[in-house]
């Protein structure tokens, strides 16, 4: 047979590297700066772009999609050449992915720092970036999949297997959450409302935790790890049973982040049972993983690269184990809006992700540039202070949010909440200050890595085109050992993308269909009505300035909620929410039912100046909102996107009226700001913030009682007994 | 679940949640280390009986699972009535219960296995083997009246309750004894055979605990796990699956298939809606009793002006961190109406002022406060704020509502 020769390209892979470390400092520094300004109040600058509503998805989408994006991109596209002993299908196809990528990252934090944003975490990206991410991951599929037909080598390994799982879950999950109504080039609504909106957001939420933050790193891991310390991995039969157990598992856990909200409770069940049945699949990788270093331990003292990877897998052993235990209803009534979530998934970003792509690198750069690293030792320090970094932002946090937790949920003897929100922000600064230390510290070390390799990188060459060499696809694939049935489907990358997107598609179509479908679900509420023009104003400001970050608006069926927020909310209640706004995080209290809760004065005075209302408290100013004018020529659009959604305001609405009442309401508003001394000139967006405000939560107070009492899923009336 | 109204109580009054967690949890470990422990000696022994011979007792791993999964799903999540689960004695005894009869099932099949030994080989036989599987039946038996034992509170259910783990303790002594008993015969029977071929076999070689839990094989032997493949230099083993990871997996399923059929299925567990329902229920209780105890019955219509200088400080001292965002430092007014004036929009007599701040004017602005004070903190800040007639502070807001005499 005819031996090949060809190159690999590693300059694709050296300009993602160079991504990975430019996006990671840029992410980490949002993150320190978000960290500070919750103890630290003046760090949100009186600017919109620096408030801590806009600068949190800054971080995250920076840290998620660019850091981490590129850090898959980098991996993927060392590993795949190599084990498919092929050059990637199209170099051209590789740029475009290469620019694609980072122009849609720039464009990502401008419209984010500019406040526009979807409201959906994790998906805040407005319509026009989610089509170009959309054309970018296909010309990355395109890429790959060409990439692995001209392959010269006969079976898929198990790491392919882990980015064909990666690729077309992440297209699925994309389009199906990112289905949006565009009102105008940088503003959209989302086509779910309420209940459906939130299960579709966690179900993209989670798995993009899934399948973006895992699969792909698992499948780094798989060829990065057995590098390293030139072991054989440990076992293939292993690998099978957790890769298929893995994908087909995860995309059902979704519903956890929903736990005691609104979903209804067969759903929440799904989620938490299916979290619970994912620990042993999760854990089968690390095992994988560190088994793997079974007779190599004593390199993993010499060898930082080595270092990094077995803390990567250790934490995300950790963070996968105590994923399913934050899924059972009574760890998660504690944990919820907390800050123990924080910790939980830093400990896998910091740690798993973080750590691998910090081995990766170590291992990658010094044989691109056919060289050595510039310093083990700084390499070591590296490792030592950002594992202290994580240390030191992960206990603190979950400190707070324990503690936390048990102060909202104390009461007096006498049957009174024991502490006002407030001070249980205040009581748990200082752990907010140290969590920010740590994260200083991982940043530095961060900082570390990237003199070191520039270091390494100026005493070496580069090797662009790497040769090699292998013998073509053999007409007909001669297996040789033992052969298992699964050696079958690694020899048909096709089969294997379609079952792959069977696996994933079941759990997802099974709790999204009927809840979409049976009306049951979401028993509806005569009494609420769709916003008024000026709410609806108000809502997007709400959304645009990131209020959801630090407020939810679910109140949980919990004694405590109840007596601190009002009555739990119901499914009912959100039919005109495009998008939810429920929240995953109370750094506030809880908004859902704060309708009519304080006058329209003291939320004036609140938004231009939290602490005068509310002394100690460490919610930003929103000044802007009292110069900047309300754009009422987007009134109409608004509304006849609302009405394409099926929200009813009468025919014709739109067009004159919905000014008309704009207008009214907003002189309403001005004439109870005069009466308590407040002069304030016409127009102003922060009007309008008022009006969605104190319209929280106030339709169903006025709803007749038996149309709130819940309903079970069967139809028994579970207040009843 | 059951479990999280003690859990909420940590920073309260009861964390006999927690404290049953422990049980619980150190049984576990107790088990564990039993299990590591015995697979060196007695296990060895058990191993070599013919159990495979007896018909069932591959089914020991299975029905193990199922008692300790139904046995934690009681744990776990109560029946929804409350009734003398709310009662810590009960929940304590109820998990030893069934941690027993766990035992007394596990202990029974052992000694049903063993016990066949003499069955197979001496035809006749009677004694021990023919009263074991009344034992299996009698530790069911004891499982059911667990089961519905809990919803009676009364003297009889301590007694009941009592009885039943003292008679399981019994059983299990009276197990462990057979077991030994069966074992020795066995031994004995076994040594005179054994003894000559221990002489010439090799040392066997021993593992630890780690490694055979993950049925490791040793490194030196990695050749023949070898699958041949090679990725780009990667080579592949074909190492076992982990056993406690696979058997943990099956236990995940089966907990899963338990907690779905108590949710929605059997109903034996409360949903979101009926788990509030309950825990508002018992505070409700709980605060009554407490406030007949307390004295702290004051309401709208007993409540009366206060003049002891500590009360109208604390009172003070409430109204400075609650009510001056929209009231004044000094009662003068601000996003609320001034306090000082002798103009009420509500009335201004103690019952009138104690009513508005225990209920609020909500349309008005003015929030409910009686889930954040109790009833006597509210006749101290409405002594306060009455007190406060006629101090005439600066920046006083003009007067509303109607004089009040």
């Amino acid at each position: 047979m005819q031996i090949e020769k060809f190159y690999y390209d590693n300059k694709t892979v050296k300009w993602f590297g160079y991504a990975v470390m430019f996006w990671g400092v840029v992410g980490m520094l949002a993150g320190l700066w978000a960290a500070i300004s919750m103890y630290y109040p003046a760090m949100n600058l009186g600017l919109p772009a620096t408030t801590f509503g806009r600068m949190r998805p800054v971080h995250t989408n920076a840290v998620i999609f660019a850091f981490v994006g590129n850090g898959i991109f980098m991996g993927v596209y060392y590993s795949l050449q190599r084990l498919c002993k092929a050059r990637m299908f199209s170099d051209t196809l590789s740029k475009i992915h290469f620019w694609g990528w980072q122009l849609i990252i720039v464009a990502g934090a401008i419209t984010l720092w500019a406040g526009k944003t979807s409201g959906k975490e994790y998906a805040e990206l407005e319509w026009p970036l989610d089509i170009a991410i959309a054309v970018i991951w296909i010309v990355f599929g395109i890429n790959m999949f060409g990439t692995i037909i001209k392959r010269r080598e006969s079976h898929l390994y198990v790491a392919i297997w882990f980015y064909i799982a990666t690729w077309v879950t992440v297209a699925m999950l994309h389009i199906v959450n990112s289905m949006e109504l565009p009102v105008s080039l940088w503003k959209s609504y989302p086509l779910y409302a309420g209940v459906q909106d939130a299960l579709v957001q966690w179900w993209y939420g989670h798995n993009a935790v899934a399948f973006f933050l895992t699969t792909p790193y698992l499948g780094l891991m798989y060829y990065f790890l057995p590098k390293a310390a030139d072991r054989p991995i440990y076992s293939y039969r292993l690998s099978i049973i957790h890769f298929w157990a893995l994908i087909f598992i995860y995309i059902w856990a979704g519903p956890h982040h929903l736990l005691y909200t609104a979903l209804p409770d067969w759903a929440q069940s799904l989620g938490v049972v299916f979290s619970v049945m994912l620990i042993a699949p999760s854990w089968g990788g690390m095992l994988n993983g560190l088994f793997t270093l079974r007779g190599a331990w004593d390199k993993v003292k010499e060898e930082p690269v080595l270092k990094f990877l077995v803390v990567a897998i250790t934490c995300y052993g950790m963070a996968t184990f105590e994923g399913p235990m934050l899924s059972l209803k009574n760890v998660n009534a504690i944990s919820h809006f907390t800050d123990w979530t924080i910790a939980h998934v830093h400990i896998g970003a910091l740690g798993w992700n973080g750590f691998l792509t910090f081995g990766v690198l170590y291992w990658l750069v010094p044989r691109m540039w056919n060289t050595s690293l510039y310093s083990k030792k700084l390499a070591g320090t590296h490792f030592w202070i950002g594992t202290l970094g994580i240390v030191l932002y992960a206990v603190p946090l979950y400190w707070a949010g324990f503690t936390q937790s048990m102060m909202w949920k104390s009461f007096t003897p006498e049957g009174q909440l024991r502490f006002q929100f407030l001070e249980t922000v205040t009581h748990i600064i200082p752990m907010y200050v140290t969590r920010s230390i740590g994260g200083a510290l991982y940043l530095s070390g961060a900082l570390i890595m990237v003199y070191n390799l520039f270091k390494t990188i100026r005493k070496g060459s580069f090797v662009a085109n790497e040769a090699a060499e292998a013998a073509p696809l053999p007409e007909k694939i001669a297996t040789h050992g033992r052969t298992y049935w699964h050696r079958w489907i690694e020899r048909r990358p096709m089969q294997m993308l379609v079952f792959s997107l069977i696996a994933v598609a079941i759990g997802g179509m099974i709790e999204l269909i009927p809840t979409f479908l049976v009306k049951s679900n979401i028993p509806t509420i005569t009494s609420v009505k769709p916003y008024t023009p000026l709410e609806l104003h108000g809502r997007d400001i709400y959304v645009r300035e990131g209020c959801y970050l630090c407020h939810s608006q679910m109140v949980r069926p919990f004694r405590d909620e109840v007596a601190r927020y009002g009555e739990y909310s119901k499914a009912g209640e959100f039919v005109y929410d495009h998008p939810f706004q429920w929240g995953s995080k109370r750094t506030g209290p809880d908004l859902a039912r704060v309708g009519g809760k304080y006058p329209d004065s003291w939320h004036y005075n609140h938004m231009m100046d939290p602490s005068s209302m509310s002394p100690g408290s460490i919610m930003p100013s929103y000044i802007w909102l009292f110069d900047r004018e309300l754009d009422t020529a987007r009134t109409e659009s608004m509304i006849r996107a609302m009405q394409k959604l099926g929200v009813p305001y009468p025919d014709g609405y739109a067009t004159e009226q919905a000014n008309k009442d704009l207008t009214a309401q907003e002189k309403s508003i001005r004439a109870s700001l005069q009466a308590d001394k407040i002069h304030t000139g016409s127009n102003k967006e922060i009007m309008a913030l008022i009006a969605y405000l104190q319209r929280l939560g106030k339709d169903i107070k006025s709803a007749p009682k038996e149309q709130t009492a819940m309903k079970g899923a069967d139809g028994r009336d579970v207040m009843g007994n | 679940m059951k479990f999280i109204h003690y859990v909420e109580k940590i920073s309260g009054v009861s964390i006999y949640g927690l404290s049953s967690l422990l049980i619980f949890g150190s049984f576990f470990l107790v088990m564990l280390i039993w299990a590591i422990r015995a697979d060196k000696g007695m296990i060895e022994e058990l191993r070599q009986l013919p159990l495979d011979k007896i018909k069932g007792a591959g089914k020991i791993p299975v029905i193990l699972v199922v008692l300790l999964l139904t046995g934690s799903g009681a744990f776990a999540a109560g029946p929804p009535v409350p009734s003398s689960m709310d009662n810590p004695f009960v929940i304590i005894s109820i998990i030893v219960i069934f941690i027993l009869a766990m035992a007394i099932g596990l202990l029974a099949n052992v000694l049903l296995g063993a016990a066949q030994i003499p069955v197979s080989k001496q035809t006749a036989s009677a004694g021990s083997a023919g009263e074991k599987p009344a034992d299996v039946k009698e530790a069911g038996s004891y499982l059911f009246l667990a089961g519905t034992a809990i919803n009676g509170v009364s003297d009889t259910a301590f007694y009941f309750i009592s009885a039943v783990i003292l008679l399981e303790v019994l059983i299990l002594l009276a197990l462990l004894y057979n077991v030994r008993l069966v074992l020795s015969i066995h031994k004995k029977a076994k040594a005179a055979s054994a003894a000559v071929e221990t002489a010439a076999a090799p040392a066997k070689r021993r593992l630890s605990w780690w490694a055979k839990a993950n049925s490791f094989k040793p490194v030196e032997e990695e050749a023949d796990l070898d699958l041949g493949h090679d990725y780009d230099g990667i080579r592949e083993l074909d190492n076992k699956l982990p056993p406690w990871w696979l058997y943990g997996f099956y236990c995940t399923i089966l907990f899963a298939c338990v907690y779905l059929w108590r949710y929605h299925v059997s109903h034996t567990a409360p949903l979101s809606g009926e788990e509030y329902a309950i825990s508002v229920q018992k505070a409700e209780v709980a605060k009554a009793e407490y406030l007949k105890k307390a004295a702290n019955l004051v309401d709208e219509t007993t409540v009366k002006q206060l003049s002891d200088g500590g009360d109208l400080a604390a009172g003070q001292k409430i109204f400075e961190t609650n009510c001056f965002a929209c009231h004044g430092k000094a009662g003068e007014g601000g996003v609320g109406p001034n306090l000082t004036d002798e103009y009420w929009l509500h009335g201004g007599s103690i019952q009138d002022v104690f009513k508005t701040i225990k209920y609020g004017w909500p349309d008005k602005g003015m929030k409910s406060w009686k889930d954040d004070f109790s009833p006597s903190q509210i006749a101290q800040v409405a002594s306060y704020v009455r007190s406060l007639q006629g101090t005439h502070p600066a920046n006083a807001k003009a007067p509303q509502g109607t004089v009040y005499k």
